[in-house]
């Protein structure tokens, strides 16, 4: 192509308006900012983990201390929660709690991208016979009770919180395959892709270093709305019964016990609730305001 | 409609859902034939005493003899075996009761659910970006976000406990179940706790499609020709709005299915959800694998025919 030497007034050069740079992070962010549920979401979740891990440190009585209130106590000013059944000062089971939940909430996801991933990128990139194993499977887990799967599986692991985040991830993974796996069919048809297979690259680096790339932003959405299910579950479990084991509290199993003394108590079971409740909208809204950022056309 | 293309998907997925169910049912049959200890450790029997009781139950044997017998019983005499708790407790007529049960808790939750959900998603998109949306749409935000256990709590509170202190008594919900089964307004509570969170999505469902179907072209030429507005709204928006909201409804069957386990237990139902809950704490292992079956042959079942209804609502669709 000849070159023609045109005098064009500097503003217009090239043709089009020349504007600012911006990566797709910094676009996203500059999305997620304007929604401002997400972003007091985002507030509360920092406040939440801030206490999760002051918690590790000190909480203001012991969480498994009997008696340090009477029991059922109201609130006072030493407790501003109250006691429970046991006078067990209840902020400080809150605080554990926070951290029970968000340590559930956040192993899940790691082990549910850990195995999503892989999962969905194998089928959706090399398709055919392994794609059918892998989706067949993937219906049959859809087509199980999900939460009664993950009650029997962790009576059968047998107590403790990694054997919680197995159970649940058991039952949870399956969204995170579809998700990639249908990623993975869209992307490896794109010219990117045939690029890197024309100079070389073999499958495992085209996966996890071109096609997993390229699909973060919807695993991240996917992950921040796995996260409040992720804790629900726990929760459940908790409510039944069947989760952390005692003394550590959860905020399932704090409602649980609360449950018994809602005639004359109700704090004890409101308390945990609401707790509970507001985390989960706040990583409900979380999610809402990232699918946003990341994707603006899916804008509901 | 009926057409040999759906009756060949239908047989398919029937042959899926028995694969499934066979495949879970062994799963947890045999994880749970290998836990530590049994039934019987809370009874402190021990030695010969022991012994004799796990031969009785015929549990000394190896477990792919006990799992053959176990399997050919359940399909072949629909005999899901013994209560190793309750001795001699058939557990067949057991499930079948408690399943009736759970059934009509269950069916009330999904009227609830759907009916509720799709007269808030309408009224929501009908006055869209006014206050009633704003609040309708908040509504459903925070339904879906409260875990059903913790809407029973505020429900219970409220219902039975608030109402009867103000009133003196006179308006009282009754905590638990009188009879085998619940009257109406013993159903009323628990079906609202368990079916309002799913009708929060229904409803955000239901009033994303219907704006959508609102702004096509039939829908101005049906206000053009003069219809009134509910028929315009009902006839020709809510119908065609209802497709996409028939796609949940699979997911749906299942979270009521789970939900109930939860909120039969708040409201000591005597459904099989809490049968199942209080089997695994009791170690009564043959009612979990027994109701846990029927539990995924139920939902299978429920999906297939949501996916069968597709094609009666959409003509479009076809299998």
């Amino acid at each position: 192509m000849g070159a023609v030497a045109v005098a064009v007034p500097e503003e217009f050069a090239g043709g089009t308006v020349v504007r600012e740079q911006v990566s797709l992070w910094r676009d996203s962010w500059r999305r997620f900012r304007r929604n401002r549920l997400a972003l007091a979401a985002s507030i509360y979740l920092t406040l939440l983990i801030a206490v999760a891990v002051v918690a590790i440190f000190w909480t203001p009585y012991s969480m498994s201390h009997l008696g340090v209130t009477d029991p059922y106590a109201g609130a006072t000013l030493a407790h501003p929660f109250g006691g429970d059944s046991l006078g067990r000062d209840i902020i400080s089971r809150l605080m554990i709690g926070a951290q029970v939940s968000l340590i559930v909430g956040l192993g899940t996801q790691v082990l549910v991208i850990a195995v999503g991933v892989v999962v969905g990128l194998v089928a959706g990139y090399f398709r055919g016979s392994i794609d059918g194993v892998i989706s067949l499977v993937i219906n049959i887990f859809y087509g199980v009770p999900d939460l009664l799967l993950a009650l029997i599986l962790y009576v059968i692991l047998g107590p403790g919180i990694g054997n919680i985040i197995i159970a649940i991830s058991a039952t949870r993974w399956m969204d995170m395959a579809r998700l990639v796996r249908g990623q993975a069919l869209s992307l490896r048809e794109r010219e990117f892709i045939e690029a890197a297979k024309a100079s070389g690259a073999r499958p495992h680096r085209i996966l996890f270093g071109h096609i997993f790339p390229n699909s973060l932003g919807p695993i991240i959405v996917q992950a921040t709305f796995g996260i409040p299910q992720a804790i629900l579950f726990e929760a459940f479990l908790s409510f039944l019964g069947l989760g952390v084991p005692p003394p550590t509290p959860s905020w399932g199993s704090m409602a649980g016990e609360g449950l018994k003394a809602i005639r004359f108590a109700p704090h004890i079971v409101i308390v945990p609730s609401i707790a509970l409740s507001v985390t989960l909208l706040a990583f409900n809204f979380l999610g809402d305001g990232l699918r946003d950022a990341f994707d603006p056309r899916q804008k509901r | 409609m009926l057409t040999r293309g759906t009756l060949v998907y239908v047989s398919q997925r029937l042959v899926l859902i028995a694969f499934t169910v066979v495949a879970v049912s062994s799963l947890v049959f045999v994880g749970i034939h290998r836990l530590p200890g049994n039934a019987f450790v809370s009874e402190r029997v021990k030695g010969a005493k022991l012994e004799l009781l796990l031969h009785e139950y015929g549990l000394d044997r190896p477990l792919l003899v006990q799992y053959q017998e176990y399997a050919t019983n359940a399909l072949f005499h629909a005999d899901l075996g013994e209560s190793f708790v309750n001795r001699g407790l058939k557990i067949t007529p057991l499930v079948l009761r408690e399943l009736s049960v759970s059934a009509e808790v269950g069916g009330t939750a999904l009227i609830v659910t759907i009916g509720l959900g799709m007269l808030l998603g309408v009224v929501a998109a009908v006055r869209q970006n006014t206050w009633v949306d704003y609040l309708l749409t908040s509504i459903s935000v925070v339904g879906y976000s409260m875990p059903s256990f913790v809407t029973a709590t505020f429900l219970l509170l409220v219902f039975g406990i608030w109402l009867a202190n103000v009133t003196g008594g006179a308006l009282e919900y009754p905590i638990g179940w009188t009879g085998t089964y619940g009257t109406l307004a013993e159903l009323s509570v628990p079906a609202f706790a368990l079916g309002f969170p799913f009708a929060s999505i229904v409803a955000r469902l239901t009033r994303a499609s219907m704006l959508e179907v609102l702004r096509q072209d039939y829908v101005r030429t049906a206000r053009a020709k003069g219809l009134r507005e509910r028929v315009v709204i009902i006839r020709h928006g809510l119908r065609n709005a209802l497709i996409p909201v028939t796609t949940i409804l699979g997911p749906l069957v299942i979270g009521i299915v789970t939900g109930s386990v939860v909120i039969e237990t708040i409201f000591a139902i005597p459904g099989l959800g809490k049968e199942f809950v209080e089997s695994i704490l009791r170690h009564d292992y043959n009612i979990v694998i027994g109701v846990f079956t029927m539990y995924a042959a139920m939902v299978g079942l429920a999906n297939l025919a949501v996916d069968v209804a597709y094609t009666v609502i959409d003509p479009r669709i076809r299998y």
